[in-house]
């Protein structure tokens, strides 16, 4: 046959091109360059300092385990250990009693509203942990809305002190904003069940609650641990909760460590009573995420909306009911803030004084309160700007170049995610300390980048690999070289979960306190002059400011739920 | 040793290829070329080195060793925006945030044509694949069938030389691909362009094709046009994959200056081969003929007797399964309105000779 040809024609035959080992190697210089000095350099200086010891408030670089011998010896740390976690613990479990079965009543039950109901228990997300804190002071106070409510209708006899400052209420604002934590990752999970799964079980004869225990429990229970996992983490870090709401009884190991890094002024202590939270933390989470294993792979995508099962309708009666209360409980704090802030008395006190405007008219008078405000816009823009332009690099880096170990690198961009908010604040005090970055908002920034850009970066990972690889090898097919390709097609394809990124680092930006707090020095960003005025004698100007933020953003999710929908919708 | 002939789109020399970790090679000393407008199949089972294959020629790989050759020149290292190639894939991989339009229009806009010149032909390739009037939608609004048709437009509209199409009936329901069929061969003869069709599929193969290219392992079992790849298998490999064929261990036995095959140490009439020993023989469904027998009827000298073990009723045909000295057997008898054969009936199995291959051991 004359197809059959054996001949060699001199030419180049490179198994494995010299260049590209060497880009490869010079792309992924700066991913780890980042690694060690925004991720494992903290670490590390964290668990040195806790072996350090200080004298009349200087670090001595002399080693000792001095920390880790008063720690253990303290049997009120033991005490003030167990009941941090058990507070977390305890909130986060009531935030499952409310989310978990909401969860199922959106992803499964309601079928025309799910894109509302979820955006509804998102939203209070993007509305400042702070101020979320903050409205439930003015409901518990002791001049607060329920105790007015209490004692104007009788029950009480005179205002109690009860209700703040007390670890009760340290558990409800806890499981308050663990809500929308648990209720996104869990939903996911009951929106990808099949329907046919559960006709099938039906079929074989289970009952609902059988059905429930051998089906949706181990199909769910994975994402709910997630879930559990991420609000103790948040809950865990908040060190601002337990100083404002908890009191003497409420007071948790993240309030410890932050006095030591403040007012105690003993950073080796802090930092020895951190790494103990982390291990302590490490230990409770792994055992939950054990207890939880998740077994298989759930295929044949989302379950179709016209084919879900009809529910009963008093079942759906009472899922509305739930639903209704779980909102009241998620939003009548933020519409008291709102209320209070057209209120012309002074005090937090029903009844209402009087409409007025007054406080928004102090606003802008407050030279210190708009100097904090844009300073706030300032390192949200450059946090973004980062969070777009390294998390883009850095996710093209590691998915195109194949980097060896790349699972491993994203657990370690990880790692600052899921470290509890205070002990990241100090990790970062400590790293940007040991480069000589002074504090003020360069040192903010680093801090906030540490955990936003791996948002944005982990984000257009799983993007990227959801993406159809014959994609990008069409566009080189079709004549379009690396750079077109690039422009072309992936950015576009791409372009939408980058805006995602920027918008969840801004929110987490312009949101973070606990981090913050250590590195602004004297130039407070907005969320700290609010904490600020809150530790220094109340002014409703606070309220009034929260009020803005809270039309800003239903603005901004109002425009950009819109559209989204004009978009599917051409 | 040969030079390639020097027309050939494409030809691929001594082409070996084994991936980072893999043990066995993907392609082993492939060589084959593909002439101007022909309509060449790569035909294997998954595993055999066929994507491979096409990904090589695209560029989206490189071959250890051996050469590339388009045009006259080696090609190895040029990337894939270079070659004078276009794909049709599998996924079809239309931009989803493109129209159909946008889409075919792509490689041309990529090529810096003038949008006007690039409108006119991007309209034109899709009048060609009849989908002219969906020009504007976006590729999730469109049917398997019509994406594929849109992808095929996308590859043509710059009038490569060389189109490859990795398995794009593969996604696509029966009628549809039959209906595909028609169009893909259709088009290539009004194009010219030479098509390289990469299937799993021997229907699809021997009725579009030129010429067919078996792989095995990564090695060319036979290359020929259909016709011989189907009545003249080289390989046990083929003789198996193309077509329905029974494998049936034969025993040769010498009778003085021949030797005479025996199946079931029962003679077969006309089975004769130079040489002794035992071989298998390789015999198409419908080369196998059965014929009922009578109760207490013997079978005529040189045919096997056999009990139907199953019928599966195909339409046009009868699949009968005959059990005959401990073998299984296959055979396709044309249907008709009675029923002829039955569970448990006893038949008479014969051969049609002309039509089967020997495999000596």
């Amino acid at each position: 046959m004359t197809d059959v040809t054996h001949n060699t024609l001199p030419g180049p035959t490179l198994r494995h091109p010299a260049r590209f080992r060497l880009g490869q190697t010079l792309t992924s210089i700066p991913v780890l360059a980042w690694l060690f000095l925004i991720v494992v350099l903290p670490n590390l200086l964290l668990i040195g300092t806790s072996f350090l010891q200080t004298s009349s408030g200087l670090i001595s670089f002399e080693p000792t385990l001095k920390n880790y011998a008063r720690m253990l010896n303290s049997s009120g740390f033991w005490m003030l250990l167990g009941r941090t976690m058990m507070l977390s613990f305890a909130g986060c479990v009531l935030a499952t009693l409310i989310a978990y079965p909401l969860a199922f009543y959106v992803g499964r039950i309601s079928r025309r509203s799910k894109a509302l109901l979820t955006i509804l228990i998102v939203l209070p997300l993007w509305i400042g942990l702070l101020m979320r804190i903050f409205a439930w002071r003015v409901i518990l106070g002791q001049s607060g809305v329920l105790n007015a409510a209490l004692v104007s209708s009788g029950v009480l006899d005179e205002p109690s002190s009860a209700f703040l400052y007390s670890p009760l209420s340290v558990v409800i604002v806890f499981a308050y904003y663990s809500v929308p934590f648990i209720f996104i990752s869990t939903m996911g999970a009951f929106e990808k069940i099949p329907q046919d799964l559960f006709e099938s079980s039906q079929d074989s004869g289970a009952t609902s609650w059988q059905t429930f225990l051998h089906m949706v429990w181990p199909l769910t229970r994975r994402n709910l641990a997630i879930g559990f996992s991420l609000a103790f983490l948040v809950t865990v870090g908040d060190f601002v909760t337990p100083a404002m709401i908890g009191g003497v009884d409420g007071t948790t190991v993240g309030v410890l460590i932050s006095s030591q890094f403040g007012t105690a002024n003993n950073w080796p202590y802090g930092a020895a009573v951190a790494v103990t939270l982390m291990l302590a933390v490490t230990l409770l989470l792994g055992v939950i995420l054990k207890l939880a294993p998740s077994k298989g792979v759930v295929v044949g995508g989302e379950a179709d909306q016209s084919t879900l099962a009809p529910a009963a309708p008093a079942a759906r009666r009472l899922g509305a009911i739930g639903f209704a209360a779980v909102i009241l409980y998620l939003y009548l704090p933020l519409a008291i803030v709102v209320l209070f802030s057209f209120n012309a008395a002074n005090l937090q006190t029903f009844p209402l004084q009087g409409f007025s405007l007054q406080w928004y008219a102090e606003i802008a008078q407050d030279q210190s309160l708009l100097a904090a405000v844009k300073r706030s816009l300032l390192v949200a823009f450059c946090v973004v700007a980062v969070s777009v332009t390294v998390g883009t690099a850095f996710a093209l880096i590691i998915f195109y170049t194949k980097l060896r170990g790349a699972r491993a690198y994203e657990l370690l961009f990880a790692l600052p995610i899921a470290t509890p908010g205070v002990v990241l604040g100090i990790e970062m005090v400590l790293g940007t300390a040991a480069l000589g970055i002074p504090s003020g908002v360069t040192r903010v920034v680093i801090g906030q980048m540490s955990f936003a850009m791996p948002v944005t970066m982990l984000l257009l990972l799983v993007r990227l690999r959801r993406l159809d690889p014959s994609l990008m090898e069409a566009s080189l097919d079709l004549g379009a070289n690396h750079w077109q390709s690039f422009t072309h097609v992936l950015l576009p394809l791409i372009g939408g979960t980058i805006v995602a990124g920027a918008f969840l680092s801004l929110t987490l930006s312009a949101d973070d306190v606990m981090v913050t707090m250590f590195l602004t020095g004297g130039e407070p960003t907005l969320p700290i002059w609010v904490f600020n005025q809150m530790r220094f004698g109340f002014t409703p100007t606070v309220n009034a400011v929260f009020a803005i933020l809270i039309a800003t953003i239903l603005v901004l999710i109002t425009v950009a739920t819109i559209a989204q929908k004009k978009k599917r919708l051409t | 040793m040969e030079t390639p002939p020097a027309d050939s789109v494409l030809s691929l020399v001594a082409i070996s290829k084994t991936y980072d970790g893999a043990r066995k090679p993907a392609l082993d000393d492939v060589s084959f070329a593909v002439n101007p407008g022909e309509f060449f199949s790569i035909l294997g089972p998954s595993g055999s080195g066929k994507t491979t294959i096409l990904r090589t020629v695209a560029g989206f790989e490189r071959p250890d060793s051996g050469q590339i050759v388009m045009g006259g020149t080696a090609v190895n290292a040029v990337p894939p925006f270079k070659r004078d190639v276009r794909t049709v894939f599998q996924s079809y991989a239309l931009f989803p945030h493109l129209t159909v339009l946008e889409n075919v229009e792509y490689p041309l806009q990529m090529a810096g044509e003038a949008k006007a010149d690039r409108r006119r032909k991007a309209h034109e390739a899709l009048e060609l694949v009849e989908l002219a009037s969906f020009a504007d939608r976006l590729p999730h609004q469109l049917s398997g069938g019509q994406r594929q048709r849109a992808a095929l437009a996308r590859a043509i509209v710059s009038r490569p030389r060389l189109l490859l199409l990795d398995e794009p009936l593969a996604a696509l329901d029966l009628r549809l691909r039959q209906q595909m069929q028609h169009t893909l061969v259709a088009l290539q003869k009004e194009l010219g362009i030479a098509f390289m069709y990469v299937t799993h599929d021997q229907g699809e193969a021997l009725s579009m094709s030129d010429r067919v290219c078996v792989l095995a392992d990564g090695k060319i079992a036979q290359l020929g046009t259909p016709r011989e790849i189907y009545f003249a298998p080289q390989n046990e490999f083929v003789a198996r994959f193309v077509g329905r064929s029974n494998l049936v261990p034969i025993e040769f036995r010498s009778t003085g200056a021949d030797h005479v095959g025996l199946v079931g140490g029962q003679q077969i009439a006309g089975l004769r081969a130079p040489r002794g020993g035992s071989a298998r023989m390789a015999i198409r469904y419908e080369a196998v003929q059965l014929t009922p027998l009578a109760p207490g009827a013997s079978p005529a000298p040189g045919t096997l007797r056999g009990t139907v073990e199953d019928v599966l009723f195909l339409g046009t045909s009868l699949e009968v399964n005959v059990q005959s000295h401990g073998l299984n057997l296959f055979g396709t008898v044309p249907a008709s309105q009675e029923a002829t054969f039955w569970v448990g009936q006893d038949v008479q199995v014969s051969f049609d000779i002309q039509n089967t291959k020997v495999f000596h051991d």
